[in-house]
């Protein structure tokens, strides 16, 4: 593990890569790695780029790396892609619009499943960003999902979130929705050369200008895949990511993501324990008793509970 | 919650054809099977499909293609993952590749090499085997 580690500092491209599928393991709650590298990182802003399918997240990404990398900025990339329900295989179809980069050794993209997990992210996603500012990239990007208006995961576990919007989002009424706009500290309006999306900014700077939070959310209109109004967005987000590293940020979304992934660890940790127990004899006779009204719901709980405790026992006593 | 771990796969198009529908069609396949796909797009580079491979640490790269440089191409490959020290990773060719290339494509470390008329149940059924005899 150690070695592991130290190979990542140095810049060994395999280990890295191969660490990021020792975290993505589904249902694994093994921290060690990030546990090793959790002193020396939490030092570089992550930023988020999220939005409905098709917007053109990773388009923007490609366009924004480009830039970076211009600046001398050693970029590190993580992209979710939905897990079929069905079928629980993937598309991981974002890295394909990133392919001119695929060979500078200053990039590193990595393309991950969300194994089912709602929100816009995956388990692993923090973890990979993680590894990626372990290994020295920075800053560190991180695409969501296609989201709804509800999946808003990223805001809280990245420094600096971007929501993308483009023309076809929906009209005034839309846009008061609660959820995706309450978010970013930067809308991006793409495709800004086509019609409706004038319409759009409009209607995004009404509904952002009349919150009373106070908080200051800065609009941008792009086209990405020619790069027209990239450098503006790139110049805010500099702004921004400086901002993100004065110690009072950084403590501040640093307790958040350590908030969020103890929370996050534990709900896994609890689920695979749950239906371990659901799938064995007793689980299921449970479930039966409450079909047949022998048991009331609260009653199933409380003695799934116990169970759980006493599998966490069980484990305990294996490993001493 | 899923607790398999999912095989993934990069499909890579290299060389100059433009043609991928039917690199699609597999994507579209290896997906429904369960698999977790990367596609690279078409007109490749050999560099940039091993460098994707070994960044996103796939267990099995497909690769396509239909202009008939697949000997120069499919070779360079196989080198650059040597190189890499990324020779576990199991290689499947396709395209429009005579029966005669077969051999050396073999010798180069392809696996398998579908050539045109191979049905989707084939190559997942060969996928599977290959994947459970290195386990």
């Amino acid at each position: 593990m150690d070695d592991l580690v130290d190979k990542i500092r140095k810049g060994d491209r395999r280990s890295l890569a191969r660490a990021m599928s020792l975290v993505d393991q589904p249902g694994s709650t093994d921290r060690k790695l990030e546990d090793r590298l959790r002193q020396s990182t939490g030092k570089v802003p992550w930023w988020g780029v999220t939005g409905p399918p098709g917007v053109g997240k990773s388009t923007l990404i490609d366009t924004l790396l480009g830039m970076l990398r211009e600046r001398g900025r050693r970029v590190g990339v993580v992209a979710i892609d939905p897990t079929s329900p069905l079928s629980k295989g993937a598309f991981l179809g974002d890295r394909v619009r990133m392919m001119r980069h695929a060979v500078d050794k200053d990039v590193f993209i990595r393309s991950l499943a969300t194994h089912g997990r709602e929100g816009g992210l995956s388990d692993a996603a923090a973890h990979c960003a993680r590894l990626l500012e372990g290994a020295g990239y920075d800053p560190v990007l991180i695409e969501t999902v296609g989201v709804g208006q509800n999946e808003v995961d990223i805001a809280w576990v990245t420094d600096i979130c971007m929501v993308v919007l483009g023309p076809g989002y929906g009209d005034d009424i839309q846009v008061i929705k609660a959820g995706l706009l309450e978010i970013p500290d930067i809308v991006v309006v793409n495709k800004c050369d086509l019609p409706e999306a004038d319409r759009l900014l409009k209607e995004v700077h009404a509904e952002l200008g009349a919150t009373p939070s106070g908080r200051s959310v800065e609009i941008v209109s792009v086209e990405a895949k020619s790069g027209k109004g990239v450098d503006r967005l790139l110049e805010k987000l500099l702004e921004l990511d400086a901002d993100a590293r004065t110690e009072e940020q950084r403590q501040r979304h640093s307790h958040r993501r350590a908030l969020r992934e103890v929370k996050r660890s534990a709900m896994v940790a609890y689920e695979r324990a749950l239906e371990r127990e659901l799938a064995g004899s007793d689980g299921q006779e449970l479930v039966a008793r409450l079909e047949r009204g022998e048991l009331t719901l609260e009653s199933v709980l409380a003695r799934l509970s116990d169970a759980l405790t006493e599998q966490q026992r069980q484990v305990g006593e294996g490993a001493g | 919650m899923n607790t398999e771990t999912a095989k993934r796969v990069l499909i890579g198009k290299v060389g100059l054809d433009g043609h991928d529908r039917g690199a699609k069609f597999i994507v579209r396949a290896l997906r429904d099977a369960g698999y977790e796909v990367i596609y690279t797009g078409i007109r490749r580079t050999p560099e940039q499909i091993v460098r994707t491979a070994v960044d996103e640490d796939v267990d099995v790269i497909g690769l396509s293609l239909l202009s008939g440089a697949h000997n120069e191409l499919f070779a360079r490959v196989a080198d650059l993952l040597e190189e890499e020290g990324a020779e576990k990773i199991i290689l499947f060719g396709g395209g429009t590749i005579p029966q005669k290339d077969l051999p050396l494509l073999k010798s180069l470390g392809f696996r398998r090499v579908f050539t045109p008329g191979t049905s989707m149940s084939e190559i997942l059924s060969a996928l599977e085997e290959e994947i459970a005899g290195d386990k």
